[in-house]
This record gives structure tokens, C-alpha cells and sequence, in this order.
């Protein structure tokens, strides 16, 4: 990919907090009009890196660049943040609050009350607009807080953790309003610890685990160096093969079907042609990419 | 620019449109009256009424002269020959209706007014007459009773029994009427004129006028002494009251966990000073509310505040000028600690904690005040108009009371506003990683390292 096309680019970029090591040696690149996934659990250092990409902390070492350069006040209203941490002005009416926000990133105030009226439309809260925060449910907030960090129309889009906490219902709206604000060409970092999500979401990804990256690239690349050799099947009358060392590592029974984890150097035409000698009943027989899921267990799981 | 100017604005609608706002506006004032007025006025409630009293003459002939003394107006004490006529006077019949005397002595301090009796011992015994006495006090027909022995006017020596000998202001006025009928009774018995010495020991009127000043423009008499405490005190609600507020607008925003939104949008350096300007224009507000309430009051409604005896020192117009320079000057300085104390500490009940040797640093300019103020030029003055904490009231103090060199004037504010900038910028480094912690309260070495810290 070239230089140009980056919105995002981390180089070598390390941040410690007296002896804790936050991020340590971290490179990477998020592309225009791609949704970039950082990946991790909890305490690997994703929020820091969010917080030195909008400028709230800076680097210990390492470079930092937006749109090609570095953090300027006047870039900063190009970049759009959702923090993890949710804060609205508690007795502040949300209109009030928004307009606030808007204008705090350039906006004029004329802007900002036509965008959140489009934008409170489409998240259902119209009818929320001239409220206090304190009679908002925790996930109208977190809507808002959303609408805050979209308002100004954002080239480049950081929200951190955007789906914890909210029923399955906005879950989907905030899913279907961040695939289309990628559509419209925008960059957005999504941080997540939950792996469906970004499976789902994420054209890029970057995994850490304490401080350190340890996967990245596109989400395909990443699946298919993971290519590990799995089958799911749905059989019966399998006999003893299921159980033969030299064709399979392991078994995964799930509710309706068995994963077979194949052995080192086995192939899964093998294995489905003496399953068919040995006579047994083939239901379903598929060869398998690792999820994410999966990956992100063995990644960091066992470390 | 337009950044800071969302900040102030939000800070300062947000706030004045607050219930609180509007609550501090209407009752301040109110408060201040509470505080001011009604315990004078309460002193001055006299709620018994006239003391009853029984005076047991041995002497034979002092009664009268006491009773004068006792009853005399005190208003005419000024006018020493009318006293003393009155004191001439026998007036026979006052013992018997002093109620229509008593209105006249509501005067500036509670005038305790009384009903006298005369007991004439008619050859009983002392401890018999006294016995006789206890019993009416106890069957509450008397409040106290005085004895008068016979050789008073020898050993000036004289007893009072009473119900209730808490009530001081009773027993000392009491105490010195009685000596006044006393040393007037010596002096017509060596056939010395009463009226002479009350004319020859008539206390002098000291007119007090500032030397240098243009002429006998400029009388002051302890005006300034009030003016320069005024000004002291005003800082120093000024500062109590709105350091909270500064306070608690930091803290708020650091448990909403707004923090970081606002730092994604803005620089630590507008954010601050946003929340600084937009709270003390604020303030500012409330001042001028009040201000014009005061001017309507005192307009129309001067009399009803019976304020006629409040006579306002002149002050000269650079006075003013200076007062506000380092008002301005002291409200920013104690602004900016409150600022750096919102963003070390998580909870406003901590920075109330914090906040304690702040106040005291306050509250021990106003004391420094009184020194400085009777020794302006004295080296100790002049340190302390130097020291920018404490700079803004006793510099002021010092300008009221005897005007300084200029070049001090002008070196107190310098150093003063030099350290406001110091503040600010410390303010500044602290105050982004301060506001970004939470859950645990800054400790001085974090801090200091924080300020190292690019």
C-alpha cells in the first residue's frame, strides 16, 4: 500500500507510565475508507494507542502521523473520537451538548443543529433532544456520545469499545451507521475485544497483547496464515478414523457437529475418502477458516 | 479563539442559568444582611423591659443624686451642662413613672432604662431589710436590689444583689451611673460646681484629615481603615466562593469523564482558561447584580435601611483604580490555585480538604492587614505588599492608608501578576495528565513530575 493512501500511520511508537510498559514498539497503518480493527484484551494497551493517535497523550518514542503528518490543532477537527471512558455534561440538555461539541471542532453552530437533527433521527432520539443527560438510559447516552464524535463529519473516525453496553437493537444501528460512514469513504479505528465484531466490521486488523503487537494486517491475510487445517463435520458411523493420530490432531465436539482439527501434513481429501470407504453417513463435511476468535485464543490465551 | 469563546460560553450559560446561580444572587445579600445587620439589631432588643431596682439608702441622701444619674437621658451626656442641670434637679417624682422616660434611651447601644424605688431602712435592721428584699426578688416583684452604705462616699464601695448577675451590659452601665452619682456627690460636698467640671473635663473632638492631601477635602475618620478592610473582606468571599466553583467545574468534568473528549478537541491551555474566564465573568455577573441592587437600594431606599448613619469614606478615584487592579490581581492568583487544585484531587470533599491552607493563606492576609495598616512603611509593610499572596490586601491597605512610592505600587503588581502567569503555566502542565487520572489524588512528588515532564 503506498504512503499516500494511510490516513493513520504508527511508527516504532512506544508509551510507558512509570515502569508499566503501555505500548511497547508498535508500527501500523490504517487505510482510507477502511475500517481498521485493534484488537485485544482488556489491558493491552489499546486505549493508550487511541489516546496517542487523537493527541491526548503523546509518545514516549515513535512517530505518530494523520492525514500525513502530524497532529495539528487544525487536524485534530478532522479526526472524530468516541472515547471508552463515556462523559456527557450530566444537567446539560443534549442539543446544548452537542452543539458544544460540534463547535469545540470547528463547527458553526448553525452546522452542528442541522447535523444532530439528522443525526438523532437516525439513532430514534429526536424525541430526546431538548432532555438532560441524567433522564437519558445508559445506552441513549452512549448513542449521543456517538453522534458527538460523528457530528462534524470526521475523515478519520477513533471509537473506542463503541458496542459494549448497548441492547442488540442499537447494536445494529450503530453497526449499520459505521459501514456506512466507511461507504462515504471515511477511516475508522474501531478498538474491540469482542472478536464477532470486528470479524464482521474490520477490513484491517492489529492484535495486541500486553503492549506488544502480535498479528497484523488484512483480516483475509491474517485468516489465511492462520490457515490451519480444520474440518467441520457432521457424520455418523465414523468408526475409530475420527480417532487416528496420523490424520487427526484433535476434536472439537459443538452442539451439532464435530471440528476436526487435522494432524501436521494431513489432508482433508484423506480424510473424506475414508470416511466414504468406511461407510459412514455424511452430513455436512467443510473445510473451515479459523475464526478470529479462535486465532485471538491461541494468540493470547496461552500466553 | 473561537474555541475558548465555546468554552466560556458554555461554562458561563450553563452557570448563571443554574438554580444555584440565581439562589446565590437573591440570598447572597440577604446573608450578608444577616450577618451584618441583625445582630446589632439584636443587641439592641432589650427584651425585659425596664430593670426593676430598690435602692437602700443608709446615707439618707443619696437617692436622688443615684436616681438622676440612673435615669438621665443618654443622649444629653453629650451636653454636659444640660446633664448636670438635670443632675441639679431633684427630680422628686421620676422614681414613681420612669416608663416615660425609658422610650428616649433607645439610642446606639442597648440603653438599659429602669424603675427605681427607694427603701428606707425605718430602723429595721440591715440583714432584715435585705431579707425582706430577697423575698420580692425571689417573688420576681423586684430585679435587683443595691445597697448604699452609709460611708460610701469614703470607700466608694456600694452592693448590688440581683436575680441575674448575666446580664453584664445591666451591671456595668449600673456600675457607672452609680459612679457618676458618686463623684458628683463629693464634688458639691467641697462646694465645687458640678457644671464647671463637667464643662472642663468635656472630652475634645479630635478631627482627623490625611496630611498632604488638598486641604480639608480629604477628613477621614477611620474610613480608610474600613475601606482597606472592605476591600480585604471582598477578596476574600470573593475568593471562598467562587474557588469552590472553579473547584467543583474541574472536578465535575473529570467525573463525568469528559476529560477526553474535550482534550481530543481542544488544547489543555483553552480548556483551562475557558473554564477560568467562563466562571469569573460569572462572578463578575453576580458583582454587577448586586452592585445595581445596592445603587437602587441606597437611591430609594436609603431611609428604610436606616443607613444615614453610614457615612461612605471619600475615595479618591486612583484608589478605585488600584482596588480593582488588585482585586483583579488576588482573585486570579487564588483562582488559579483552586484550578490546580481541581485537577489533582477526584472529589470535590478532597479539594475542600486541599483547599484548607489556601483559606488560611486568605484569611492570614486579612489579619497581616492590621499591622500594615498602622505602620504602613514599616519594613514588615512593606515585605508583605511585596509577597504576591498576600500582596493584594495588604498592598491595598497600605495605598489606603498612606499612599506608597509608586515604583512599590507598581513592583507588588508586577510580582503579583508575574506569579499568576507562573501559576498558569504550572497549572497548564499539571493539568492535563491531572485531569486524565482517575480514582486516586495526585501526590506533590507525581506532580512535580509532571511539571518536569514535556
Amino acid at each position: 500500500m503506498s504512503q499516500s493512501d494511510a490516513t493513520l500511520v504508527l511508527d516504532s511508537v512506544s508509551k510507558s507510565f512509570d515502569e508499566f510498559v503501555a505500548v511497547a514498539d508498535l508500527s501500523l497503518q490504517a487505510r482510507r475508507g477502511r475500517i481498521f480493527g485493534l484488537l485485544g484484551p482488556n489491558g493491552a494497551g489499546k486505549t493508550t494507542t487511541l489516546r496517542m493517535i487523537v493527541g491526548i497523550t503523546a509518545p514516549d518514542t515513535g512517530r505518530v502521523e494523520v492525514f500525513g503528518q502530524k497532529l495539528t490543532p487544525v487536524l485534530r477537527d478532522r479526526i472524530g473520537y468516541l472515547p471508552e471512558e463515556r462523559g456527557l455534561y450530566r444537567k446539560m440538555k443534549i442539543n446544548e451538548q452537542l452543539r458544544f461539541f460540534g463547535e469545540l471542532k470547528g463547527m458553526s453552530g448553525r452546522d452542528a443543529e442541522r447535523e444532530m437533527d439528522r443525526w438523532l433521527e437516525r439513532m430514534k432520539l429526536s424525541d430526546w433532544k431538548l432532555k438532560k443527560t441524567d433522564e437519558l438510559s445508559k445506552g441513549m447516552q452512549q448513542k449521543v456520545q456517538f453522534i458527538a464524535a460523528v457530528l462534524h463529519d470526521p475523515e478519520l473516525l477513533i471509537l473506542d469499545e463503541p458496542f459494549s453496553g448497548l441492547d442488540p437493537v442499537s447494536v445494529e444501528t450503530l453497526k449499520a451507521a459505521v459501514l456506512d460512514l466507511q461507504a462515504a469513504g471515511k477511516t475508522i479505528i474501531l478498538s474491540t475485544h469482542i472478536m464477532a465484531q470486528a470479524e464482521q466490521l474490520c477490513a484491517d486488523i492489529c492484535l495486541l497483547n500486553r503492549a506488544r503487537k502480535v498479528l497484523g494486517g488484512s483480516l483475509r491475510e491474517v485468516k489465511r496464515s492462520y490457515g490451519r487445517n480444520a474440518v467441520a463435520l457432521r457424520v455418523e458411523g465414523a468408526g475409530d478414523i475420527l480417532n487416528d493420530a496420523t490424520l487427526v490432531a484433535s476434536l472439537k465436539q459443538h452442539s451439532d457437529e464435530t471440528e476436526a482439527l487435522l494432524a501436521e501434513g494431513a489432508d482433508a481429501q484423506e480424510l473424506l475418502r475414508r470416511l466414504v470407504q468406511a461407510g459412514a453417513r455424511i452430513s455436512k463435511f467443510e473445510q473451515v477458516e479459523p475464526s478470529l476468535n479462535d486465532i485471538f485464543i491461541e494468540k493470547v490465551g496461552g500466553s | 479563539m473561537s474555541k475558548l469563546l465555546t468554552i466560556i460560553r458554555r461554562e458561563y450559560v450553563q452557570r448563571v442559568r443554574s438554580r444555584f446561580f440565581v439562589l446565590a444572587t437573591v440570598l447572597g445579600p440577604l446573608a450578608m444582611l444577616a450577618f451584618t445587620v441583625v445582630p446589632a439589631l439584636i443587641f439592641k432588643i432589650n427584651a425585659g423591659g425596664p430593670v426593676r431596682i430598690a435602692i437602700v439608702d443608709e446615707t439618707g441622701h443619696m437617692y436622688e443624686r443615684v436616681q438622676a444619674a440612673l435615669l438621665r437621658n443618654p443622649d444629653a451626656e453629650e451636653d454636659a451642662g444640660e446633664a448636670a442641670e438635670q443632675a441639679a434637679t431633684p427630680a422628686a417624682n421620676a422614681g414613681r413613672d420612669p416608663g416615660a422616660r425609658a422610650p428616649q434611651s433607645s439610642g446606639r447601644s442597648p440603653e438599659v432604662s429602669y424603675t427605681l424605688e427607694q427603701v428606707a431602712p425605718a430602723g429595721r435592721a440591715p440583714a432584715e431589710v435585705q431579707r425582706a428584699l430577697n423575698e420580692r426578688v425571689r417573688r420576681n416583684e423586684l430585679d435587683a436590689y443595691v445597697i448604699l452604705p452609709r460611708d460610701i462616699l469614703a470607700t466608694g464601695k456600694a452592693e448590688y444583689y440581683a436575680r441575674n448577675l448575666g446580664d453584664v451590659v445591666t451591671v456595668r452601665q449600673f456600675k457607672s451611673r452609680l459612679s457618676e452619682a458618686v463623684s458628683e456627690q463629693r464634688l458639691i460636698d467641697r462646694g465645687i460646681n458640678v457644671q464647671f467640671v463637667h464643662d472642663s473635663t468635656r472630652e475634645l473632638s479630635l478631627a482627623t484629615r490625611k496630611a498632604g492631601a488638598a486641604g480639608a477635602a480629604a477628613s477621614d475618620g477611620g474610613g480608610s481603615f474600613g475601606l482597606a478592610f472592605g476591600i480585604g473582606f471582598f477578596i476574600y468571599i470573593t475568593v471562598l466562593l467562587y474557588g469552590q466553583v472553579i473547584l467543583g467545574a474541574v472536578v465535575e468534568e473529570k467525573a463525568t469523564r469528559l476529560t477526553e473528549m474535550l482534550f481530543s478537541s481542544v488544547d489543555t491551555f483553552t480548556l483551562m482558561m475557558g473554564k477560568l474566564l467562563g466562571v469569573s465573568l460569572v462572578a463578575l455577573t453576580q458583582f454587577l447584580i448586586w452592585a445595581g441592587a445596592f445603587l437602587l437600594v441606597t437611591l430609594y431606599g436609603a431611609g428604610a435601611l436606616a443607613g444615614s448613619n453610614v457615612h461612605l469614606p471619600h475615595v479618591a478615584p486612583a484608589v478605585v483604580v488600584y482596588a480593582v487592579l488588585f482585586f483583579v490581581l488576588g482573585y486570579f492568583l487564588y483562582a488559579t490555585i483552586y484550578l490546580l487544585l481541581g485537577a489533582m484531587v477526584t472529589t470535590t470533599q478532597e479539594g475542600g480538604q486541599l483547599s484548607m491552607p489556601v483559606v488560611f493563606m486568605l484569611a492570614a492576609s486579612l489579619w497581616l492587614a492590621v499591622p500594615v495598616i498602622r505602620s504602613p512603611n514599616s519594613s514588615f509593610a512593606r515585605l508583605v505588599s511585596l509577597i504576591p499572596f498576600s500582596a493584594p490586601i495588604t498592598m491595598m491597605a497600605r495605598i489606603v492608608a498612606e499612599r506608597p512610592p509608586l515604583w512599590e505600587i507598581a513592583l507588588s503588581l508586577l510580582i503579583g501578576f508575574a506569579t499568576v502567569a507562573l501559576l498558569i503555566w504550572l497549572t497548564a502542565r499539571v493539568y492535563r495528565i491531572g485531569m486524565l487520572m482517575y480514582g486516586k489524588r495526585a501526590s506533590i512528588p507525581e506532580m512535580l513530575r509532571w511539571i518536569r515532564q514535556e
